[in-house]
């Protein structure tokens, strides 16, 4: 078996519970393991329940799993909320007998085969640290000492983080890391089973989180303006970014709102940059109608939209993808758009230079939509081959002067009608022909034109970029069939986006492994929709389940509305609670459909 | 960053496009496209590394009737795209054209902050006191009593100063132009182009077919220039500001002979300074933390990362 272990600390925002977890990630990548983290914080700044958590495994991991094997409860609160997930086997390490807020039902947790381990974080901080805000030190140097995490990586990652703060402040966490050693070493016995089997060799990996990879893929990617204006769970793509995209000779701008974002953004593409916006929800509503202008312009643009639970100010830092029916017919009018959705931090940093190379081979709107628990999830990540990355780029087949013959100039347009309706770009400063962009409907030399004829045209044009854009881009479509060979008959379908796939993925691994057929596709282009790979899935089961972190189930609706797949093939599941599925849920909805009984 | 120029200069013809402008005979516009090619001429700009951008109205179509690279956005959102511009391609002279409900009604919250950020971009605002494009609307420059299809019994609110609010704003040139009077109009654009900074133009700039009073008729002999006639230095900023705060006093005819414009509508250049732009402050930076090769140590980036 492989080991599998998911530490999770919960308490009040500003307790340093995430810190905690963040740390305690960093350790286990240290040591070699794979790592998934997931976190979930309230919105305000101060107070309110927050937890973080890690899942460490010597195998590749899917998902954030469907639970915790560890739980530090740093108040009564995170205990009250993880109660009725403790069950049989797993550990409870509470802020106790002492100091803390809270007391345990320890006699009722006794029963139900808990391992409980009281740990006076509080007071010893506050009394042998003689500093309260160690506390989450406390906890985290207790998890290490009893599961068996080389303190040595912990001391060097407080190093790491905390050496620029000065020499008092890593000798105070020192010392909490030893207060809490000496605690755990003369008042606790070790009950339970865990334990960190020791280090893996090295892996070449870095770590980042899901808003990290986006920000270093656009980088990659080769962004040169990017404007935004502040959102959560977007806003860090932007704090991310800025650092590193000055070392490449491009600027974050902030702007004053989100519609000037997105001009912003059309103004640099128009001047020959690669440029890009984040935002989420809210955001995307405003840039509306300048997506339409980039499309109409032919301009490319890139638009990362962090989903949040919405409509409205919705739950500003809580988990759903509802965001695609505006990411995809958001405009008015009949516009071209492509939208893309990754589905782990990986991908997050592979899909972002992907939305450049589509933005600009199509020369139109890209829009990315994840969310805000893959904005936060940190994995490590084989280190990727930058030089590889920037050889297959593909940029704008600008004109510039010199490049063609003085008499060939006057007749080249640029909104040209070609064979793919992909025109030549022409950039101030840098061709030898100006024209001017306009969201009028235009003729191919860019000036307005209204005529039924020259609007048909042009209307075709700009469809016709992307009429085949499945077939160009394969890849945009992951299949993952296990033993099933294409056309073969499975037991059930399954279709999965954005963060939902990654976890669909480990309840489709989990049920082949019990002998079941799934043919599964986790598309990541979302739209246009990816008809055929669809409607080839459809061909290999008699029901198609769509779980989807919305109400109404966006991309199962589009499934209905864009192939030929009979309606009553699809079948959705929803949740709209604010966080992701566990693969668990998906795994019994699976089961359920197939008319198993499942287990209580 | 220094513009993009020619050699030597080309005719103010070769900066219009053979676009047939679409607008009114006897529109005030048409002065504003005279004055932007003699300027552009007399700058020695290559038209292709000109570029404007426009919003949504009759005004904003003028980038299409120029020889230069253009944008024309969707309404009110000219000024952050040229920002977009301006950004990526500082060596472009940059130069929005829009009208006055455009810049001053759905595009308002973008005109304080390019001006106090001090963009190189030239804001020349076609200010016909109304709405034209949308067939007869009062916009924030309108004057008390104007009658528009919205409002047939008479504008109930008071006009925008936007002189005032433009130097409030931190622009760091200020004008006033009539489309009526073409010596001073293209001089005036001419300057604002030279200027390195956010500057803006406003020109008075009649709208024949709907706008009745703030017509060429009523312009004649109600100008005043601030500069040749009242001797105003641009560079005090005080008394820029104590100007400006009459701008709108000839609205009122119980104004007509007070000081200082006694009843005119005053033109000329309000306020100019000089102040590092926000494209150098950026190209410092650039050269701080950018390397030569332009391609940065990414295994150091990545370093940054790894456990
Ligand atoms: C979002 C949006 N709202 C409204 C309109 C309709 N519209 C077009 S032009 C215009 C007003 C233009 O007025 P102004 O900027 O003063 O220009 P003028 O036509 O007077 O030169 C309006 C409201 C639009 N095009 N887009
Ligand atoms: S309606 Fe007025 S502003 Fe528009 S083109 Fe005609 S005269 Fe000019």
């Amino acid at each position: 078996m492989a080991f599998d272990l998911t530490v999770k600390y919960a308490g009040e925002g500003g307790e340093g519970v995430i810190s905690a977890g963040d740390f305690t990630m960093r350790a286990a990548s240290n040591l070699g393991y794979e790592v998934v983290t997931f976190k979930s914080f309230p919105a305000e700044i101060k107070g309110g329940y927050a937890l973080s958590q890690v899942r460490m495994s010597d195998e590749k991991i899917l998902s954030q799993g469907d639970g915790f094997d560890i739980l530090v409860a740093f108040n009564g609160e995170a205990y009250e909320v993880n109660k009725p997930l403790l069950g049989k086997g797993k550990v409870l390490i509470w802020d106790g007998p002492e100091g803390g807020d809270f007391e345990p039902d320890l006699e009722e947790l006794e029963k139900m085969g808990v391992f409980v381990y009281a740990v006076p974080m509080s007071k010893l901080a506050k009394e042998e640290v003689g500093a309260y805000i160690t506390k989450n030190v406390i906890a985290m140097a207790s998890v290490f000492e009893l599961f068996g995490f080389p303190m040595e990586v912990l001391k060097q990652e407080i190093v790491k983080k905390f050496s620029k703060k000065g020499e008092d402040v890593v000798n105070l966490n020192f010392k909490a890391i030893e207060v809490a050693q000496n605690y755990i070493k003369e008042h606790i016995k070790k009950i339970d089973p865990y334990r960190v089997p020791g280090p893996l060799p090295k892996k070449d990996v870095i770590i980042l989180e899901g808003n990290e990879a986006i920000a270093l893929g656009a980088a990659v990617a080769g962004v040169k303006v990017f404007a935004a204006y502040p959102i959560t769970p977007a806003t860090t793509v932007g704090n991310y970014l800025s650092p590193i995209i000055l070392k490449t000779g491009g600027f974050v701008y902030q702007s004053e709102d989100e519609i000037s974002s997105m001009a912003v953004v059309i103004g640099a593409s128009f001047a020959g940059a690669k440029a890009m916006t984040a935002t989420s929800g809210p955001g995307i509503s405003l840039m509306q109608e300048l997506i339409g202008l980039a499309s109409m312009t032919e301009l490319p643009a890139v638009i990362v939209d962090v989903q949040r639970a919405g409509p409205s100010t919705g739950m500003p830092t809580k988990h759903e993808q509802a965001d695609l029916f505006a990411a995809a017919l958001g405009g008015h009018g009949d516009d071209q758009r492509v939208v893309i959705a990754p589905k782990n931090v990986e991908e997050n940093f592979y899909l972002t230079i992907e939305a450049f190379n589509l933005a600009e081979k199509y020369q139109l709107p890209v829009i990315m939509l994840t969310d805000g628990s893959l904005s936060l999830r940190a994995e490590a990540i084989p280190t990727p081959d930058i030089k590889k990355i920037k050889e297959n780029l593909i940029e704008r087949p600008v004109i510039r002067k010199g490049e063609v013959k003085p008499e060939e100039i006057e007749n080249l347009f640029r909104y040209a009608v070609t064979e793919t309706g992909i025109s030549p770009v022409f950039v101030p400063g840098e061709s030898p022909k100006p024209y001017t962009a306009t969201g009028l409907e235009h003729a191919e030399n860019s000036r307005p034109r209204t005529t039924p004829d020259e609007r048909v045209k042009m209307m075709n044009k700009r469809f016709k970029k992307i009429a085949n854009i499945e077939e160009e881009n394969p890849h945009l479509v992951e299949w993952d069939l296990g033993d099933l060979q294409e056309g073969d008959k499975a037991d059930i379908a399954v279709v999965s986006w954005g963060l939902s796939a990654s976890i669909t993925q480990e309840a489709v691994k989990r049920l082949r492994e019990k002998g079941y057929k799934i043919a599964a596709l986790y598309p990541k282009l979302l739209y246009p929709v990816p008809k055929n790979a669809l409607e080839k899935l459809s061909s290999m089961a008699d029901k198609i389940l769509v779980p989807e972190a919305s109400y109404l189930g966006h991309f199962a609706r589009f499934i209905k509305m864009f192939t030929n797949i009979p309606q009553e093939k699809i079948v959705q599941f929803n949740i709209y609670r604010g966080e992701p599925f566990i693969p668990k849920e998906i795994e019994e909805k699976i089961l359920e459909l197939l008319g198993e009984k499942v287990s209580a | 960053m220094e513009y993009i120029r020619l050699q030597e200069k080309l005719p103010p013809k070769e900066y219009r496009s053979d676009i047939e402008p679409t607008w009114c005979p006897g529109c005030g516009d048409f002065g504003v496209v005279t004055a932007l090619t003699k300027a552009f001429s007399e700058e020695k700009l290559d038209p292709t590394a000109i570029t404007m951008t426009s919003g949504i109205g009759c005004s904003s179509r003028l980038p299409l009737w120029m020889n230069a690279f253009g944008v024309h956005t969707a309404h009110g959102r000219a000024l952050p795209a040229a920002v977009g511009i301006r950004l990526a391609k500082p060596e472009t002279p940059t130069i929005v054209t829009a009208g006055d409900g455009d810049i001053f009604s759905i595009g308002m919250e973008h005109f304080p902050h390019t001006a106090r950020k001090n963009f190189d971009i030239t804001l020349v605002v076609m200010d016909n006191r109304m709405y034209a494009l949308t067939k007869n609307q009062t916009s924030p420059t309108s004057r008390h009593g104007y009658k528009g299809s919205l409002n047939p019994y008479g504008n109930i609110e008071d006009p925008f100063n936007v002189i005032k609010f433009a130097i409030a704003s931190g622009a760091t040139f200020v004008a006033q132009s009539y489309s009526g009077n073409p010596k001073h109009l293209a001089e005036t654009i001419q300057a604002a182009v030279e200027h390195k900074g956010f500057a803006f133009v406003n020109v008075l700039s009649p709208c024949p077919t709907f706008n009745k009073i703030d017509t060429f008729k009523y312009y004649k002999g109600r100008l005043i220039d601030i500069n040749k006639e009242l001797g105003h230095d641009p560079s005090d900023m005080k008394a820029a500001l104590e100007l400006a705060s009459h701008v709108l006093d000839a609205d009122n005819p119980e104004l007509e002979d007070a000081e200082p414009f006694k009843g005119k509508r005053p033109i000329g250049i309000f306020y100019k300074v000089e102040k590092e732009t926000f494209e150098e402050r950026v190209a410092k930076l650039k050269e701080k933390f950018a390397p030569p090769s332009g391609e940065p140590d990414w295994d150091e980036i990545l370093a940054k990362y790894r456990p």
